[in-house]
């Protein structure tokens, strides 16, 4: 709708500068910054197979950035996709449990993507609706519900979802029914398609949509999308339900895809890591994917860069707190400007 | 010749013996395209309070910012005790003796009384704080001003509001002790608490210390001032004495004064489109309840609600859009009894609304202009298709016909509405509104800080919706524009409204209606 190309030059620029910070934390940690990036370029991108391995990587972050984009649009902070995952997860990995090798894979498989976005939705209801009705704030809400989905994991793959034999604390291996189908000899699966579709559809529902254009009017100005006839609570919840079912997916799709299994700390941040993502991509879907690609390169990379530069992988999320860091200082400093060029418009004085 | 005249207007030499503490001349300031102050100069003797009324938007937060050295003007010079000075900074101005308590306090709610005071009672270097030493000071202080003081450990949180003023009185005069500003200070206040913060200002000024008093309540300069300055739109349009003799003059003087050169032709009456009896709400936070508000409005009728700012213009405009249900009373559209529960029933009732912060409320200013077009149920409406999507391509179409027709910047469909001129957001919400064809547009202070091109184009916008058998309320407080505009005039007055009158209006009786010398005829039937 607007300029797209201007909309994600500071994006650009973020990644730009937080890449020079973590050169300098390379250099001043005693390795040499072009050996580590080389590296990290080379292990992302350097074959097939690692280039495979980056898609593996952004497939979960797509729909977590997804989540996190549709629910700041909306104004709504949902900082809980950690937790939407883990239920979204754990709900495929009970499924499976109970139906086992009873149903054709296709159904097994669709039910198995129900379920998970169906868990994360009714994880994120949870949230939503102590704020609508209780006037809770959302990000203590969820960050707390992170919290209680990590124990909940853990309780369950030690408890009545513990594989049979008892040795590790972790689910049983999903049943081939329950397995997204792969494109051999990579790991990528299926689920990347699904993330895909989802952003494609994401952007559809944001942009073409009536109810998403309410939801982002209701989200930038609530008092105006109020005055135009808009319900805004109603959006506002169906948003936060909406980014849930997203994050669920991202658990049940990384479990059948590539993990079969739910253990304690299945997830590695990606429900945190997805704010980085939404914001790096502007809170577009489009963006979202290409930030989620990004991300997941320097997942794919820093493995490489530990193994041949010697510079710990640890760095990658120097880069990604920079990029934070530099999104925010920019958007502070634009809205600062946009307020010098405005007050003329409003009101100057009481 | 020339020399004397200066001499005169020189600042710090004053005719009758008291002295100058501080003086504004001719001080200008501009944000972006609005001119906030234009060669605004202003006299503050030792001893006196002196008031500074105005509407909002008038320019009086600005100037004392510019006395506190919060703003820096673009033009002019502020003098204290002759003197010139030139403030960088808050501190300068404290330095110099000019406190100012803004209308949101400088305290921390979960802090004692003691821990809030703290600093401000702390001498300079003092990096430890030693609370018994800091008691005694603050109490010695206290009673040197003569003001009460709460107990020193109670929570600021669980004080009145009245009582954490004080405090903060109490604190902006320890660092500065010579001009007071108060801006705004009775607005959260209960009558109460009004009467002794008045008790507390006159104190002061037996003290000689000289305090500023910001307001738009006639009734207060009355009662405090000794000396007021009038702004308008950023010019100074009165300076008097007070007590002054004919309150209805001031009204007026803050107002306007009829002066505008445009008049709307007479209406060609219509049914009954809307109507209000008996009706009664809940204010707004730090607003004032309708109380049995009563009118009829007719198809190509305008009806204008005149007032200062504050006697419930916010309310009404609420209650007419659905924001704010009446707590008893009837609202009728086009002979429907309407109980408009959100903004959604009222516009599909057919109202149409403008309302008084166009960037708050009117628009959503990250979005596009296009986008803002339709924000609008109905518009909306027009545009979904099945399945909830929406026909950009014929929103589009729409979207620059209505550029065209409302003169809204030509190029502007996709810019975000941020980046379009106070005029042309305005023009934005005028076309949103006006082409989903409402039977009744509710417009509050529909010009406020535009410029005189883009006032015209307003009234024009709405006299031509009106000649096409659309009504109109306009809310407004500018006076002019409600005499422009309107076939017929009420006067809101503390939540009540005036019967209506119609042309031509005597503006000594509007004046007495606003200032609340003349009974309105509580809950009478206007109209």
């Amino acid at each position: 709708m607007r300029d797209e190309a201007s909309k994600f030059l500071p994006s650009l620029l973020a990644v730009v500068l937080a890449l020079a910070v973590s050169a300098l934390v390379v250099w001043a940690s005693g390795h040499s910054p072009s050996l580590a990036f080389a590296a990290l370029l080379e292990g992302a991108f350097g074959s097939r197979d690692s280039v495979a391995e980056v898609a593996v990587k952004a497939c979960p972050l797509v729909f977590t950035g997804l989540a996190v984009a549709l629910s700041f649009r909306a104004g709504v902070w949902n900082i809980g996709a950690e937790g939407q995952l883990l239920v979204g997860a754990v709900g495929v990995a009970a499924l499976a449990q109970l139906v086992g090798t009873s149903l054709p894979r296709p159904i097994a498989l669709v039910l198995a993507l129900i379920v998970a976005a169906v868990g994360g939705a009714l994880w994120a209801m949870i949230p939503a609706v102590l704020k609508l009705t209780r006037a809770v704030n959302e990000v203590i809400a969820t960050i707390m519900l992170n919290f209680i989905a990590a124990a909940l994991v853990s309780y369950l793959v030690q408890g009545p979802l513990m594989e049979a034999s008892g040795r590790y604390p972790q689910t049983e291996a999903l049943p081939a029914e329950f397995l997204l189908p792969r494109w051999a000899p990579y790991r990528v699966h299926l689920g990347l398609v699904v993330a895909l579709l989802a952003a494609a559809m994401a952007h559809a529902g944001l942009f073409l949509w009536r109810p998403g254009y309410e939801l982002r009017a209701a989200g930038l100005n609530p008092a105006a999308a109020r005055l135009a006839g808009i319900p805004v609570a109603r959006r506002l919840f169906w948003a936060f339900v909406l980014s849930g079912a997203l994050a669920g997916l991202a658990g049940g799709v990384e479990l059948s895809g590539i993990t079969r299994r739910v253990y304690e700390r299945f997830s590695p941040g990606w429900g945190y890591t997805a704010i980085a993502v939404g914001l790096l991509g502007r809170l577009s879907p489009v963006g979202v994917v290409f930030a989620a690609l990004f991300f997941g390169a320097l997942d794919a990379g820093s493995n490489a860069m530990q193994r041949v530069a010697g510079v710990s992988s640890v760095v990658v999320y120097v880069v990604q707190a920079c990029v934070i860091l530099f999104l925010a200082s920019f958007e502070r400093w634009q809205r600062r400007r946009q307020q010098v060029d405005s007050t003329g418009n409003g009101n100057p004085s009481s | 010749m020339e020399r004397s005249v200066q001499a005169a207007s020189t600042p710090g030499a004053a005719s009758d013996g008291v002295s100058v503490v501080l003086a504004a001349r001719r001080i200008s300031k501009r944000y972006g395209t609005v001119q906030a102050l234009a060669d605004v100069s202003l006299q503050c003797f030792a001893g006196e309070v002196h008031a500074v009324l105005g509407e909002n938007g008038a320019g009086k937060t600005t100037l004392m910012r510019i006395f506190a050295g919060e703003e820096v003007p673009d033009a002019g010079e502020v003098w204290i005790d002759g003197q010139r000075v030139d403030f960088r900074s808050p501190a300068d101005a404290r330095a110099a003796g000019i406190g100012m308590v803004h209308q949101h306090f400088a305290l921390v709610d979960s802090l004692t009384v003691a821990e809030n005071l703290a600093l401000s009672f702390a001498e300079p270097g003092e990096w430890r704080l030693r609370p018994a030493e800091l008691a005694v000071r603050v109490r010695a202080w206290a009673q040197e001003l003569g003001l009460e003081l709460p107990p020193l450990h109670t929570r600021l949180g669980d004080l009145p509001v009245g009582t954490r003023q004080r405090l903060e009185i109490l604190k902006a005069l320890r660092r500065a002790s010579r001009v007071l500003i108060l801006d705004e200070p009775t607005a959260v206040l209960t009558p109460q608490e009004t009467q002794q913060l008045f008790a507390m200002v006159r104190q002061l000024r037996t003290q000689g210390r000289a305090v500023l008093f910001i307001t738009h309540k006639l009734a207060e300069v009355q009662e405090i001032a000794d000396r007021i300055t009038v702004l308008r739109q950023g010019r100074v349009v009165a300076e008097m004495r007070a007590p002054v003799a004919d309150l209805a003059d001031l009204a007026r003087a803050m107002v306007g004064q009829f002066t505008l050169g445009w008049s709307k032709p007479p209406a060609s009456r219509g049914g009954e489109v809307l109507a209000l009896r008996r009706v009664t709400c809940e204010p707004a936070p730090s607003g004032t309840s309708l109380r049995d508000i009563s009118f009829t409005l007719h198809a190509g009728e305008v009806l204008g609600i005149a007032g200062v700012d504050g006697n419930g213009q916010r309310e009404l405009f609420e209650v007419l859009a659905g924001l704010r249900p009446p707590t008893s009373g009837q609202l009728c559209v086009a002979g429907k009894t309407t109980v408009a529960r959100n903004p959604k029933d009222a516009l599909s009732a057919g109202l149409g609304l403008v309302p008084p912060d166009r960037r708050r409320e009117g628009l959503v200013l990250e979005m596009t202009v296009l986008e803002n077009l339709l924000l609008h149920d109905r518009v909306l409406g027009k545009f979904t298709r099945r399945g909830g999507r929406i026909d950009w391509a014929q929103a589009r179409e729409y979207g620059q016909q209505l550029v065209e027709k409302y003169g809204i910047r030509a190029g502007a469909l996709d810019a975000p509405v941020a980046t379009l001129s106070g005029g042309n957001q305005q023009r934005t919400i005028l076309a949103r509104e006006l082409a989903a064809e409402p039977r009744v547009l509710v417009a509050v202070n529909p010009t406020r800080g535009l410029d005189f091109a883009a006032t015209q184009f307003v009234y024009a916008a709405i006299t031509e919706a009106v000649s096409q058998g659309a009504a109109a309320v306009l809310i407004s407080t500018d006076l002019d524009e409600i005499v422009a505009l309107s076939d017929r005039v009420a006067v809101l007055y503390r939540g009540r409204l005036s019967e209506s009158l119609p042309p031509p209006w005597d503006p000594a009786k509007l004046g007495a209606l606003m200032a609340g010398l003349e009974a309105s005829g509580a809950g009478n039937h206007a109209g």
